[in-house]
Order: C-alpha cells, then structure tokens, then sequence
C-alpha cells in the first residue's frame, strides 16, 4: 500500500524537521564549532535515515525472520563491546566509535529485541501450521523469552542506561500480552517485577536512586538531581499556550535546562511553541503510532502483525516515557524522543522500523 | 484482536493524560512558571542616583552627595574569587577572614555581584579597578552617598539617614519605597525625603545558565534627587554652635516677621556620619548617652520656663485691663497666699509693670496673677502659641503644656488653689513649654503683635516654598500691651539693674527676658529669649541651657552670639 508509506513518510518528515528546528534554537547560541553545526548533522542523520527507510520498505520484511538470531548475537556481540571499550560520555559508557560516528547499540537492540519476539512468538506447529505460543508452558512461555530479554537488558543496565533497559522490560511484557500466550503467564511475570522491585532499589547506582528520589519530590536536591527536571518544567510551563516564539526560549538557549537538544527536546520544543505546539505534536505522535497499530490489524501474518505491533510498541513506550519525563510525572531516565532527539543512532532505528512497518503493510497480500 | 485493542485504548489514555499534564504545566501554572524562567535569566543591575543637596539660605552647601566606591564580586567562579579576596585584602588592609565573612553574608545567588566592602577610598578603589586586567568578575562600583563638609553642625536639622526600618516601609511602601532603602530619619531629611530621594536606575540583563553576561534589555539612567534650599545661615549657625560648645542645651534665631530660622542648634548633637556607615558601636553609643544627643531640644522637648512665662502673665494683665502702665505692687520680698509663703528672690520695693519685668519681680507677678485669674493666664498662654506644636516643620515636635483649673478637675480630680495661680504666674509647676514655642512668643512683641510659624524651607528644586507658608496672624493685641512689655524687655537688657544687663553695650540695643526654672534635682534651666535691635528687630534669639543654672548664664552665650554675630556683619 503506497498510502500508508506517504502517510508515515510525511508525517516521520514533519517531525524530524520540527527536531532540527529545536535543536537549532537550543545550540545555535553556543560557542564552538561542533555546537553550531550540530543541526546540520542532524538533517545528515535524517536524511540518510530516509535513506535506510525506503532501503529497508523494499526489503521483504520476512528476510528478518531469517536473520533473526544473526542480528541479536550482533546486538549482543556490540553490547559487550560497548561495555569493554565503549566511549564514555556524561558518565555513561553508551557508545561504540566507528569512525566519525558514535554508534548507541542499545538503540539498536530496542528494534532486534521487537523481531526477536516476533519471530519467537509467531513459531508454528509442524504439524498442523497452529500458532505454538498457545500452546506454550511456563518454561517457553515465560522463562526462555525473559532469559533472552535479561542478557541485551541486563548488558544495557549495566552501561549504565536504566531506561533503555526498562523500555525492553516493557516490550517484552507487552508483547507477550499481545502474543497466544496465557494470561496467567503474564500476570505471574507481573506479580514477579512488582515483587522483585525493592530488591532492585539495592541494584541501582547512586545516581539512579537520586534521581528516583527527586522524582517524588525534585525539591530535596534543587541544584542536583533535581535542577534538570525543575528546569524542564519551568522551560515547559513559561512557554504558556502559544509559546516564546522560535529561537526565543530561554531556558534552552542560556542552557538552564541540560540535556536540551537530546532528552529534553520536548521541553525545549514546548517552550518556544507553547501548548497548542506540544499538543501538535503530541497528535503527529498519535497519528504516526496509529498508522503503526492499523497496519499491524490489517496484515493476516502472524510475524508481521507481531513486528508491526511491536514496532508500535517500541515508538508508544519511547515517546510516553520521554514525554512525561519532561514534564515531570516520571523519573528521568535516558529515553530520546524518536525522530525529535539529536542522535544518528536514533534516528536510523526509528526509520528502519518505520521502513519495516511500511513493507509489512506493502507485502501483506503475498500471503 | 481484543489485546490489541486494550493496548491501543492503553496509548491513547497515556497521550491524554500526558496531554493533560502539559495543559496543567502551561496553561494553568503558566503564568508562575514564565515568572520562575524570567527570574533564572534575568538580572538587575542597580545604580543609585545621588541624593538632593541641602543648601543654607545663601546657597552654601549643608549636605551633598560624594563618590563612594564599593567592591563587588561575581561570585560564578570560586577559585577567582578566592585569588580576589588575597589580593583585595592586601589592598584594604582588611583581613581576608573578614571579606570572606561579608562575601558569605552578602551572596544572594551565583550571579548577583556581593559588595565585600563598602566606602572604600579613591586610591584603594582604582588600585582595586586594575585588578580587573587579572580578574574578571571584580567590579568596583561608584556610588553616591551623603557627604556632610561641617559634620555634627546641623545633625538635628537634617537629621540622619538609614536604611528604612519596619514602621516606615509599611507607611511608605505605596510610594515606591523599597526595603533596604536608605530615608531620612529626622529632621529634613525625613520631612522632605520624598523630594530629597533619588530614583534608582539601572539595567537589566540577561544571563545564561551560569551567570555570564549575554545581552542587555534595557537601561534606566538614574536620577538625582531634589536640592532643598533651608532658610538656615551657615554662619549663624556655625557661631551658635560654637558658643554653645558642648553644653546641653539650644539656640534658635529667627527672623520675628517672616519667622525663617536662621540658626538652630541643639546640643549635644551627633554625627550624621555614624549612621552612614552603620557603625554599630558609635549607634548604640549614641543611644545609650544620658545627654540624649538625638533628641532635638529645640523643638522636640519641652521645660518650665521660669520668669520667662511673665511676659505672658504681664500680656494677660493688661489685655484683661486688671493691670495698666500705672498699676505698682509692693514687692517686700514675699507674699503671704492661703497660708504659704512665696518668695521674690530680692525685695523690690514698689515696682510697677516696666520695672516688674525688668527685675523679674516676683511679687508683682504673684499679685497680677491672682487678679488675672489662673483660666486667663491659661487662655492667654494659648493665645500667645504655647501649649500647641507651631506647626513647624520638622518633624517630632512637642506641644508643651500649660496648666489650667479645668484641666487640674477633669484630669486629676483636684482643685486649683490660689497657691497654683502664684507658682504659674512665674512659670513654675506643670508649666512645659519648647524653646521653639519661646522663640515664637517673642516674635510676637519683636513684630509688633503677629503669631507667626516658624519655617526652615527657602525652596526645594528652586520653587520658592515661603509663597506657600502660613501667613502670620495678627492677635489684635492693644498697641499699648505690646509696647509696654518692649519697654520691659528692654529694660531687662539696658537698665543697669536689669537681670540681662550684660547684655547692653554691645553696639546694638538688645531686648528680652532671661528665665531660671527650677528643675530639681540638679541646676534650674537657664532662659534668654529677646530681639535685637530693638527698633527694627532682625531677629528673635533664644538660648536655653538644660540643667545650666541662673538665666545669666543663657545670656552670657546669648552675649557671645550676638557680638559675634555683629562682628561677622550678619547683623
């Protein structure tokens, strides 16, 4: 279907550009080369992105079946890299250089982790081509699909990147609801995370605990833990209903608010566009996200629909999550925005997947 | 497919509620967060205009502003401003102990600039102005403050200047004033403050997330306050003062028709410069001194007056026509009232009104105020300006209080005896009167019958202020009333048995009264209130010396003022 790819083609665009105009206002004030040209970069990462988007529309989707456990031993080979000699950068060891670009691995594990479940989930019977995921125990329902989650999941966290990490928990956990399996799996596996949360509180680095903390109340640590996400509400809050105005926001441009032209876009966003341009682009979001879960009701392949839904999942938690970190109602966690965060590595995930969405739709006839 | 469906009704709920918290944060707490957002980026810079100059009649300045320098750091790089305070101790002379101390107390946030010290000499300032070449987050900011050429000469006039306390702020908070302002205490100063203030200018800037300068919005030039011409003579005042030296006590001289003040000092006085520089020690001095320097006596305290009250006696006599010029009492050195003795302090013999007051007889005084009646002296008193501020216009100043048979019933539940009358014909007992009130009295008979209001304002910003003052007020007194207590008064001065004789010879015939009031314990309260010259009087004088003994010795001063005012040519 053509009308899908220009529908996720025009709306993917619109965002980007609205990303590079953020970042454009949030560091063409800053000093320094790298800084001046980094929206530059950005519309390079775009539009090889774009590139990758229509590379992979064309690739029939079920090649991915094939390369499946190739591409998460990849993802695992590169994870375990990241940890022996990735780059570290604001504390965080996330990054492979390859080059002249910094590769994130865990952003590429989000998409591999989406196949790899779709792949696992959609294993037919030899004998009468039934779906196996209902017909799954214990075992294969829940404890294998958790041990291939918990070896990208626990390799990230310890990078240390607790919200990539948990967008897989997250995806898993949705997934399998999404899947045959039974549901009293899921709930087990549920009542086990609440049950294991506290002895995961002793799990956390210092940094995490703060943050979480400051979460309840950022005013405990106002100059520390807590000015990044006091800050992202007064960028978000003094934009009002229409906004500063492009290129006049304040709490970017003097850089109160840290992380402005990658997690915090959003708040840089909503400052110089106000409400009705938060709420804008809240609804390209919607649109893009809704666009995703149609395609994953219209295909009759079972891997397809499962790729596609998680697809929709993996852009729903990132955008969720990142969205309400910036406006203060969840923890700060290391979550960019799709298509809106500076960042090469994002910003070919999310149009790969994109791409793979668009051919899922294009080739659903074949079957 | 109804998994599916759940999930999606998931998203949608999210997006809404994520939806929400954005209205909830813009729009509802908008406004609270663009207020926050301005305080992060914007920063005032404050200038201070100079306050308005105080001139003396002649336009010889009484008060002006000077250049101050202060020491401000920024305080956004802690390693600099250590290397800052090393180095601004060495230049001060200050221990960096203390600058760090005055950095800590100052520090508001990390890009205010903190005043580490303040009035800081012209040298030290450029010394530490070079410093910049090294350090870039000194600033050494000028800055007007008062600047007194002849301190102490007319601390109770101008009255101090501080920082605004609790009381005045929520007085004056509605016309601009901020806490932290500086305002006149007293005197002048707090009469006219609103004229006197300057506005405060300064910019605006924008800054970013650690305090470095980025562009300036804007730009309010500050500007000076008001200059305020006072009707005082610089060298009136300096010779008064001078002769008063540090005896308690005051002096006013006044122009009896137009009533400007052309000196007034009250001793002992202080220094304005004290509370300039806050130095605590030397306030609390101040306050705790039983001379009580900051009391204005001129205006502000009242006190028996003594003999001096027989003008108004003498006044009441003959305007209630139960004396005339040819009414003569025996005075044999005591009189006999309800069963009590009162003493003359020498025994006159027959003493009509002229001589009465010349020798400040007290039995004729005894007797005219027995005839008079206690609630006519009383009247007449009020008549004459006492026991009611003069609606001069300094602040803080005192009523007096004259005694009245009616006042004694309804107050005190007690009668009024004859015995009161007597001891109020000389001014005695609850008599309290302010030496403005006395000064004023004797504008009276030196102006030929005007009750006049004392005024010290020429102008303020060249706009002539005396259009605007009270007309005096003619008290239709007799002719005769006022000439017959003149020629007392003169003789009190020019008859070789006069209690102020030692006022004559002077070149010019001086007129008066001089007064002793009892004020026990310690020495009575010396008085000299008159006029000079006596034809065409130019001005009202009075001296009083608090606790100073006899009247003599008010004239003695009184004597001092007036040959020196005559050999200076202000006469």
């Amino acid at each position: 279907m053509r009308n899908s790819l220009l529908i996720i083609l025009v709306i993917a665009v619109l965002i980007s550009t609205l990303g590079v105009l953020s970042i454009f206002s949030s560091t063409y004030q800053r000093e320094g080369r790298a800084w001046q040209t980094i929206y530059q970069r950005q519309i390079l990462w775009i539009i090889l992105g774009l590139f990758l988007f229509f590379l992979v529309a064309n690739i029939n989707y079920r090649r991915f079946w094939d390369w499946t456990y190739l591409l998460y031993i990849l993802t695992f080979f590169f994870l375990l890299l990241v940890l022996l000699l990735g780059s570290v950068r604001l504390g965080a060891q996330r990054w492979l250089r390859f080059g002249w670009f910094n590769f994130q691995p865990s952003e590429l594990a989000k998409l591999v982790m989406t196949i790899f479940f779709a792949r696992y989930f959609s294993c037919k019977s030899i004998d009468d081509v039934s779906l196996l995921s209902g017909r799954f125990g214990v075992f294969r329902g829940l404890a294998l699909p958790f041990f291939f989650t918990a070896i990208p999941m626990g390799l990230i966290i310890e990078q240390p990147d607790l919200g990539t990490g948990m967008v897989l928990l997250f995806l898993f956990v949705f997934m399998l609801y999404l899947t045959n399996v039974k549901l009293r799996y899921i709930i087990i596996l549920s009542v086990l995370v609440i049950l294991l949360m506290p002895f995961m509180w002793y799990l956390l680095r210092d940094y995490q605990k703060d943050r979480l903390m400051v979460f309840l109340n950022p005013n405990i640590d106002p100059l520390g833990a807590g000015y990044t996400v006091i800050q992202s509400k007064i960028a978000i809050g003094s934009g009002g209903f229409l906004g500063k105005g492009w290129l006049l926001g304040t709490q970017s441009q003097l850089r109160f608010l840290p992380e402005s032209h990658t997690d915090f876009i959003f708040a840089t966003f909503s400052e110089e566009w106000g409400l009705l341009g938060g709420a804008g682009l809240l609804f390209l979001y919607y649109l893009l996200i809704r666009q995703s879960f149609l395609i994953a009701q219209r295909t009759q392949d079972y891997f397809g629909r499962l790729m596609a839904l998680g697809i929709s999942l993996m852009l729903s938690i990132q955008v969720i999550i990142n969205v309400a970190m910036n406006i203060g109602v969840a923890p700060i966690v290391g979550i960019s925005l799709p298509l809106m965060s500076y960042g090469g590595s994002s910003v070919f995930v999310t149009f790969i997947a994109l791409g793979i969405l668009v051919n899922i739709d294009k080739t659903r006839a074949v079957f | 497919m109804i998994r599916i469906k759940i999930i999606i009704w998931l998203v949608i709920l999210m997006f809404l509620f994520l939806l929400l918290g954005l209205f909830n944060l813009e729009v509802i707490h908008g406004r609270k967060y663009r207020e926050i957002g301005d305080r992060n980026c914007i920063r005032l810079l404050g200038q201070r205009g100079s306050r308005g100059k105080i001139l003396d009649r002649e336009g010889r300045v009484i008060a002006d502003s000077r250049l101050s320098y202060d020491l401000m750091i920024v305080p956004q790089d802690s390693i600099q401003r250590d290397k800052i305070i090393l180095r601004a101790s060495r230049v001060l002379g200050k221990s960096v102990g203390d600058l760090k101390s005055a950095f800590k107390r100052g520090y508001v946030s990390s890009s205010m600039p903190v005043i580490v010290a303040r009035n800081l000499e012209l040298r030290q300032a450029i010394a530490l102005d070079e410093l910049r070449v090294d350090f870039s987050a000194i600033i050494v900011q000028p800055n007007p403050i008062r600047h007194y050429p002849n301190p102490k000469l007319t601390s109770h006039v101008l009255g101090y200047l501080g920082e605004i306390d609790h009381w005045r702020l929520t007085k004056l908070e509605d016309y601009g004033y901020k806490t932290k302002d500086v305002v006149g205490f007293g005197g002048v100063e707090e009469k006219y403050d609103y004229y006197l203030r300057e506005e405060e200018g300064g910019m605006s800037f924008q800054v970013d997330h650690r305090g470095r300068f980025i562009r300036t919005l804007g730009f309010k030039p500050p500007s000076n306050g008001r200059d305020i011409q006072l009707t005082l003579d610089i060298k009136a005042q300096k010779i008064a003062e001078e002769a008063i030296g540090d005896r308690k006590g005051c002096v006013i001289i006044m122009d009896p028709y137009s009533a400007e003040i052309i000196a007034l000092v009250s001793s002992p006085g202080f220094s304005e410069d004290d509370f300039l520089s806050q130095d605590n020690a030397a306030i609390s001095r101040l306050l705790k001194d039983p001379n009580s320097p900051l009391i204005n006596r001129a205006i502000s305290s009242a006190y028996p007056i003594g003999s001096l009250f027989k003008v108004v006696v003498a006044t009441a006599g003959l305007e209630t026509k139960k004396i005339n010029s040819n009414t003569s009492f025996l005075c044999q050195g005591s009189i006999m009232v309800g069963g009590q003795e009162f003493k003359c302090w020498n025994t006159h013999g027959p003493q009509n009104l002229i001589a009465a007051i010349t020798h400040s007889c007290n039995v004729f005084f005894y007797k005219t105020g027995l005839l008079v009646g206690a609630q006519a002296i009383h009247d007449y008193a009020l008549k004459l300006g006492l026991s009611r501020p003069t609606s001069f216009e300094l602040p803080y100043e005192a009523s007096g209080f004259i005694p009245s048979p009616l006042w004694r019933k309804i107050n005190k539940f007690k009668n009024w005896f004859d015995g009161d009358t007597v001891n109020l014909s000389i001014g005695q007992g609850d008599v309290l009167i302010t030496p403005l009130q006395v000064t004023r009295m004797m504008a009276i008979f030196a102006n030929g019958g005007y009750l006049v209001t004392p005024c010290i304002t020429k102008s303020i910003d060249g706009r002539d202020m005396l259009r605007y003052h009270k007309k005096p007020e003619k008290l239709n007194l007799k002719p005769n009333t006022i000439n017959y207590i003149r020629e007392g008064l003169k003789g009190v001065v020019n008859e070789p048995d006069g209690t102020g004789t030692i006022l004559s010879g002077l070149g010019i015939t001086v007129a008066g009264k001089t007064g002793t009031a009892q004020a026990s314990p310690g020495q009575p309260h010396a008085w000299f209130s008159g006029f000079f010259p006596f034809k065409n009087p130019k001005f009202v004088i009075c001296v009083f010396l608090e606790h100073g003994g006899p009247g003599y010795y008010s004239c003695v001063l009184a004597k001092q003022i007036i040959e020196r005012m005559i050999r200076e040519g202000l006469i």
